[in-house]
């Protein structure tokens, strides 16, 4: 799964600690989500759309 | 579903470290009173072992559940991923070097530190089995997180 999340926090000039506070993960789990290497659960999908003011299917896109 | 609750910090080493040395203390605590109660003669001296082993358990998994609850999403998949592959693949290694061992024990003696009665050799292969599984479980955990990071 693609997402969008290291373009949405560098617009809003949010550092990785920032957003994981925001969403309540670790600063890694961040970097794994950015990278594409982890998906996020449903829960925590809605969280970050929440987070990002955007529906999630403005943030995560099918391979 | 509720992601509605507010985000909170998950819990980082220092939590790890916490429920580390609960269990240390734990387990020594208990430990101590085998000792001190495993020489009290009849039942009442195992049942009160037995009861203080079990309470302590209990306890114990009461704060891994406390921390469990506590780190984020992607640290309990790498914990769940680790423990299924890594614990098992280690404990599938582990019994099949110990069932080899045990079936040419003729021809090549076990080292004197399993010990010698039954009880004493079956104990120690509870012993290397659980070795095996978190030798497993470390190497999978970290594969995991070098993966993802």
């Amino acid at each position: 799964m693609n997402n969008r999340l290291k373009v949405l926090r560098a617009e809003r000039d949010w550092s990785q600690a920032e957003l994981a506070l925001a969403l309540g993960v670790s600063r890694q789990t961040v970097n794994a989500l950015e990278t594409g290497r982890y998906d996020p659960s449903l829960p925590l999908a809605f969280k970050i759309a929440r987070v990002f003011g955007q529906p999630i299917e403005a943030i995560f896109t099918e391979d | 579903m509720n992601d509605q609750s507010r985000p909170r910090r998950p819990h980082g080493p220092g939590a790890y470290m916490l429920v580390l040395g609960v269990s240390l203390v734990l387990g020594g605590l208990a430990g101590a009173a085998s000792a001190f109660l495993g020489d009290q003669p009849g039942p009442v001296g195992t049942a009160v072992t037995a009861a203080l082993v079990t309470a302590a358990m209990a306890v114990g998994f009461t704060v891994c559940v406390w921390w469990w609850r506590g780190i984020d999403e992607a640290a309990r998949e790498a914990h769940k991923w680790a423990w299924w592959w890594g614990g098992s693949g280690g404990m599938a290694v582990g019994s099949v070097l110990l069932l080899t061992l045990m079936l040419r024990a003729e021809e090549q003696a076990l080292p004197a530190k399993l010990g010698s009665t039954p009880a004493d050799i079956f104990v120690s292969g509870m012993m290397c089995i659980l070795l095996f599984q978190l030798a497993g479980y470390t190497l999978a955990w970290a594969g995991w997180w070098l993966k993802h990071r």
